[in-house]
C-alpha cells in the first residue's frame, strides 16, 4: 500500500481517530492495529517477515540483556541482516523471483540498531512483544523510513499523547506540503528522466538538464514522502527524526550526506563507521599511518578507509548492480580524499586567504553540486555504459536548435509551467527554512483567515495538478524499492 | 488546606480552558472539512466532462419540475438519438425525457431509474432492449464516468459504480470523481464552471434528445422470420429482471423497445430471449426493426451510422412511436399546460435549428409546427 493511496489516507485518518478516542495509556494499541492492518494489506509475506524480525529483535534483546555476548549479537545480526541480504540479492544472482516485504531495509536496520543498542547498554530491552513489534512495524515509516532508534521512537510510540490542536494543524500542513512536492513536481519530472534515457543522439544541454532534474525529482520524491510520514506522526504527537535538511544547500559532499537521508547516514555512522575506526585494526592502522604521513594526516587514514567501506555498502544497499557499486565507491572516494586532504585544504585556505563565507559560498555550492551531479548519472541509468555514455555526451553537441520541439516532446507548456512554479515555491520555502525561518510553524500560528485560504489553495492544487488517479501508479515512490 | 484548594481550583480552570480550546478547535476543524468538501466537490463538477451523452442528461433531469415527466426513456445512445422528445411533445403532447447514456447496460438503467423515480412518477417507462446484446460484465473507464457521474445521490452512485467496475477497489476513484477527471484542467473552458451546464448550447430546458447529424447509409437483411435465440449475459439478465420487479412494485407501466438499426442481424437472437423474459412478467414490447416499412425508414438515408438514426430517422421513428404510445397507454396531452412550458421551449429551440441539420429533410418530413 502506497502512502499516497487513498487507502493509506483513510487508514491513517481512522487510526488517528481511534488513537485519540482511546484512554491515554493504551493509545499505542491504535497504532499497533493500524500498523497490523497496513502490513496485512501490503501482503501476508510482508507481515510474516516483519513479525519474524520483530520476534528476533524482541527475544534477542532479552537474551542480550542476560548474556552480553558479542557472539550472540553477531549471530542475531547475521540472522537479521542476512535475511535482508538474501531477499535483496539472491534474486539478482539466481534470477529467482522473490517477493520483497514492504519496508524490508528500514525495519531490518531499525531492529539491528536496537540489538546493538541493547548490547551496548544504551537501551533497555522491551519485554512486551507487541510493543517491540510496533517499534519495527510502525506503519507510516515502513514505506521509506526514517530509520529511528528506540530512544528516538520507542518511548514516543508507547506514551499516549494528548490531543493538541497545534500538532494536528502543523502535522496536516506537513502532509500537504509532502503531497505537493511529490505529486505535483516529482511525479511530473518522471518524463524528463525518461527523455534522457530514451537513447539516440541527445544534445549535451538536454542530458545535463535531465540529470539536474533527476536530482531534484529524487529529492522532492523522497523528502515529500518523508513529510507525509512525519506529518501524520506529528498529528499523533510523535516527532520522527528529520531525514532531509535541504541537501542542495550543502557546501561540501560531507555536509550533503549529513543532510541527505540523515537517519541512514546516522545508522551507518553509529553502527559501522565508528566501530570500524575504533576497532583494534582501525587504531593499529591509524598508528601505522601516523608514522608514514605524520600524526595529523595519519589519524585520518582509518576514517577515510572506513568511509570508503561505508559508502560502498550504502551503494550496494541501494541496488545490487554495478551502477550502485560505482555510485557508492565514487562518494566513498570523494569523502575519503577530502578527509585525507583536510589538513592540506586548511593550509591552502589559510595561505590563499580564502574567506569562509562571502564569494566562496557560491563556489563551494557549485563545486558540491557538480560532485553530486556526477553521481546522479549512475543513479538513474540502468548500467555503467549508459552512465558513461551520457556523462561523455554532456560535453558534446550543445546545439540549441530545436530546443522548443524537444521540450514540447517531454511535456506540454502547461506542464512545464506547473513544474517550474512548483519548484520555485519549494525553493522559496527551502531558502526561508535555511535562514532559520519556521515556515510551517508560522503558518500554523497565523490567523485562520490567512491560513485557511493557503491550505485550501494547497489542497486544490494537489487535487488538480497532482499526478494521481487513472493510469497512474501511486506505488512508484523511488525509495520504496529499497 | 487552602493551598490544596487553590491547586484544585487551578486544575479545574486549566481543564476548563483545555475543554474550551478543544471545542473551538473541533468547530474549526468541522468548518474546514465542510469547506474543503464543498471546494473539492465543485472542482469535481468543473473537471467532469459536460457530456450530453450521459452526464448532462442526468444533471438536467434533476431540474425538471417534480412529477412532470410522463414518459421516461431509459437506454443507450440508440434511444437518445432516435426518440425525438420534441416530436413527441409537439405532435402528441407527450412530455417525455430521454434519460440515456452511451452503451448503458441494464445495471446502469436500473440504478438510474432507482434515482430518477425519486422525483418523478412517470406514466410509462420505455426501456431500450439493446443491452440484452452486450456481452461484457463490466464497463470501460470512460463509460463508467458517463454513466455514473451525473447521479447526485451518493449511495445510488456508489451502487451504480460498484456494479460497473470489475475490481471494487477501482470504485473509490469514481466515487470521489477527482481522481478520474482532474487532468481535465488542460482543456477547461468557461462553460465548465457554470452551474447548471448549458447542455452544449441546447439550453437548460433540454429533454435529452441528441441529434446524430449526418447521413451514413447501410443496407440490411430482414431476418425477422427466424425465431432462433442466444442467451443474454447473466448480469444483464439479473438487472433487467430487477428493473421489471422494481417498476411492478412501484406500479409504473414499462415497455421494452427494440430500436431500428441496420446492425440488427445479431441483435434479434438476444431480443428473442429478452421478449421471453418480458413475457414472464407480462411486460409489453415492440421490436421496431420489424416495423421499418410501416415507419417509412430508408436505411440509406435515415441513419447516421450502423446504430443511430439521424434527425430525419428520428422524426419518422418518433411519429410512429408516438402513435403506438397513444394507442396503447393513457398518456395525457400536456400542451398548453403552463407547468410544461419547458417542453414547449425545448421544442421551439430545436425547431429553430431543425433546417440546419444536414441529415434532415424538412420538405420531406415537414414538422408542421
Amino acid at each position: 500500500m502506497s502512502i499516497l493511496s487513498i487507502e493509506f489516507l483513510l487508514l491513517a485518518a481512522g487510526t488517528l481517530i481511534v488513537y485519540y478516542l482511546l484512554p491515554l495509556k493504551i493509545r499505542w494499541i491504535a497504532l499497533l492495529c493500524g500498523s497490523a492492518a497496513f502490513i496485512c494489506l501490503s501482503g501476508w509475506h510482508s507481515a510474516a517477515h516483519l513479525t519474524a524480525v520483530a520476534l528476533v529483535m524482541w527475544g534477542g534483546g532479552l537474551l542480550l540483556q542476560k548474556h552480553r555476548s558479542r557472539l550472540l549479537l553477531s549471530g542475531l545480526l547475521a540472522l537479521d541482516l542476512g535475511a535482508m541480504a538474501f531477499l535483496k540479492y539472491y534474486p539478482v544472482f539466481s534470477g529467482a523471483d522473490l517477493l520483497l516485504p514492504v519496508g524490508l531495509s528500514y525495519f531490518t536496520f531499525q531492529s539491528a540498531g536496537y540489538l546493538v543498542d541493547v548490547y551496548r547498554g544504551k537501551t533497555e530491552p522491551q519485554r512486551n512483544p507487541l510493543k517491540a513489534w510496533l517499534f519495527v512495524g510502525y506503519f507510516p515509516q515502513l514505506s521509506q523510513g526514517p530509520i529511528s532508534t528506540w530512544k528516538e521512537l520507542g518511548g514516543q510510540l508507547l506514551t499516549g499523547h494528548r490531543l493538541e490542536p497545534e500538532n494536528i494543524v502543523s502535522g496536516f500542513q506537513l502532509v500537504l506540503w509532502g503531497l505537493f512536492k511529490k505529486m505535483i513536481i516529482a511525479d511530473r519530472l518522471v518524463a524528463t528522466t525518461a527523455a534522457v534515457l530514451q537513447g539516440g543522439e541527445l544534445p549535451g544541454w538536454l542530458i545535463l538538464s535531465g540529470t539536474i532534474l533527476y536530482a531534484i525529482r529524487l529529492y522532492l520524491d523522497f523528502s515529500g514522502g518523508m513529510d507525509v510520514v512525519r506529518g501524520f506522526s506529528r498529528m499523533a504527537g510523535i516527532e520522527l527524526p528529520e531525514n532531509f535538511r535541504r541537501p542542495f544547500f550543502s557546501k561540501s559532499v560531507a555536509e550533503y550526506w549529513r543532510r541527505w537521508h540523515i537517519t541512514l547516514g546516522a545508522w551507518f555512522r553509529s553502527y559501522l563507521l565508528y566501530p570500524l575506526t575504533t576497532s583494534h585494526a582501525g587504531i593499529a592502522l591509524g598508528k601505522a599511518a601516523s608514522r608514514i604521513f605524520g600524526k595529523k594526516t595519519g589519524r585520518t587514514v582509518p576514517t577515510a578507509l572506513a568511509t570508503l567501506i561505508v559508502f560502498l555498502l550504502i551503494g550496494i544497499w541501494h541496488s545490487a548492480n554495478w551502477n550502485a557499486v560505482i555510485f557508492g565507491a565514487y562518494f566513498g572516494a570523494v569523502m575519503a580524499v577530502s578527509t585525507l586532504l583536510e589538513q592540506f585544504w586548511k593550509f591552502l585556505q589559510k595561505r590563499l586567504k580564502l574567506p569562509k563565507g562571502g564569494w566562496m559560498t557560491p563556489v563551494r555550492l557549485l563545486r558540491t553540486w557538480l560532485l553530486i551531479l556526477i553521481a546522479q548519472y549512475f543513479a538513474f541509468t540502468p548500467d555503467p555504459s549508459t552512465a558513461f555514455s551520457l556523462l561523455g555526451g554532456t560535453f558534446r553537441n550543445w546545439d540549441f536548435s530545436g530546443f522548443a520541439e524537444r521540450m514540447g516532446a517531454i511535456m506540454t507548456g502547461q506542464e512545464w509551467i506547473i513544474t517550474g512554479a512548483g519548484c520555485m515555491i519549494v525553493l522559496i520555502v527551502d531558502i526561508l527554512c535555511e535562514r532559520k525561518k519556521d515556515v510551517c510553524g508560522t503558518l500554523a500560528r497565523t490567523h485562520f483567515w490567512i491560513r485557511w485560504p493557503v491550505l485550501l489553495l494547497l489542497i486544490l492544487a494537489i487535487a488538480t495538478f497532482g499526478i494521481y488517479g487513472a493510469g497512474y501508479d501511486p506505488a512508484a515512490f523511488l525509495y520504496t524499492q529499497f | 488546606m487552602e493551598g490544596r484548594e487553590t491547586a484544585l481550583q487551578e486544575q479545574a480552570a486549566q481543564q476548563k480552558a483545555r475543554r474550551r480550546k478543544l471545542a473551538g478547535f473541533g468547530v474549526r476543524a468541522v468548518c474546514f472539512t465542510v469547506i474543503t468538501a464543498l471546494l473539492l466537490s465543485y472542482a469535481g463538477y468543473v473537471f467532469t466532462s459536460k457530456s450530453d451523452y450521459g452526464i448532462c442528461s442526468m444533471m438536467t433531469y434533476y431540474r425538471q419540475k417534480p412529477d412532470t415527466v410522463d414518459v421516461l426513456v431509459a437506454g443507450t445512445s440508440m434511444v437518445y438519438a432516435g426518440v425525438n422528445t420534441n416530436i413527441l411533445w409537439k405532435e402528441y403532447g407527450i412530455a417525455a425525457y430521454n434519460l440515456c447514456t452511451v452503451e448503458e447496460p441494464f445495471w446502469i438503467a436500473y440504478h438510474t431509474l432507482e434515482e430518477a423515480l425519486k422525483t418523478q412518477h412517470p406514466k410509462l417507462i420505455l426501456l431500450d432492449a439493446k443491452p440484452a446484446t452486450y456481452p461484457a460484465d463490466y464497463q470501460k473507464r470512460g463509460r463508467v464516468i458517463l454513466n455514473t457521474f451525473g447521479i447526485r445521490d451518493l449511495p445510488v452512485r456508489i451502487r451504480a459504480t460498484l456494479a460497473s467496475v470489475e475490481n471494487p477497489r477501482d470504485a473509490l476513484g469514481y466515487v470521489l470523481k477527482l481522481p478520474e477527471v482532474h487532468s481535465a484542467y488542460k482543456t477547461l473552458t468557461w462553460n465548465d464552471f457554470i452551474l447548471p451546464p448549458d447542455n452544449e448550447g441546447r439550453g437548460s430546458t433540454w429533454k435529452g434528445f441528441n441529434e446524430a447529424d449526418k447521413i451514413d447509409g447501410h443496407r440490411t437483411f430482414d431476418l425477422s422470420f427466424i425465431g432462433a435465440r442466444l442467451p443474454i449475459n447473466a448480469r444483464e439478465e439479473e438487472y433487467v429482471r430487477k428493473i421489471f420487479e422494481m417498476t411492478k412494485e412501484k406500479g409504473i407501466p414499462l415497455m421494452l423497445i427494440g430500436m431500428p438499426c441496420p446492425n440488427y442481424f445479431q441483435d434479434y437472437l438476444y431480443y428473442n430471449t429478452l421478449w421471453s423474459i418480458a413475457d414472464e412478467y407480462g411486460i409489453p414490447y415492440i421490436n421496431y426493426n420489424l416495423k421499418k416499412y410501416q415507419i417509412g425508414l430508408d436505411y440509406l438515408k435515415d441513419f447516421a451510422d450502423w446504430n443511430h438514426m439521424n434527425v430525419n430517422g428520428s422524426v419518422l421513428f418518433t411519429r410512429r412511436l408516438g402513435k403506438d404510445l397513444k394507442e396503447a397507454f393513457d398518456l395525457p396531452d400536456r400542451r398548453g399546460d403552463p407547468a410544461y412550458d419547458s417542453w414547449e421551449e425545448c421544442a421551439a429551440t430545436w425547431k429553430e435549428q431543425y433546417p440546419n441539420f444536414i441529415s434532415s429533410d424538412p420538405e420531406a418530413n415537414p414538422l408542421g409546427w
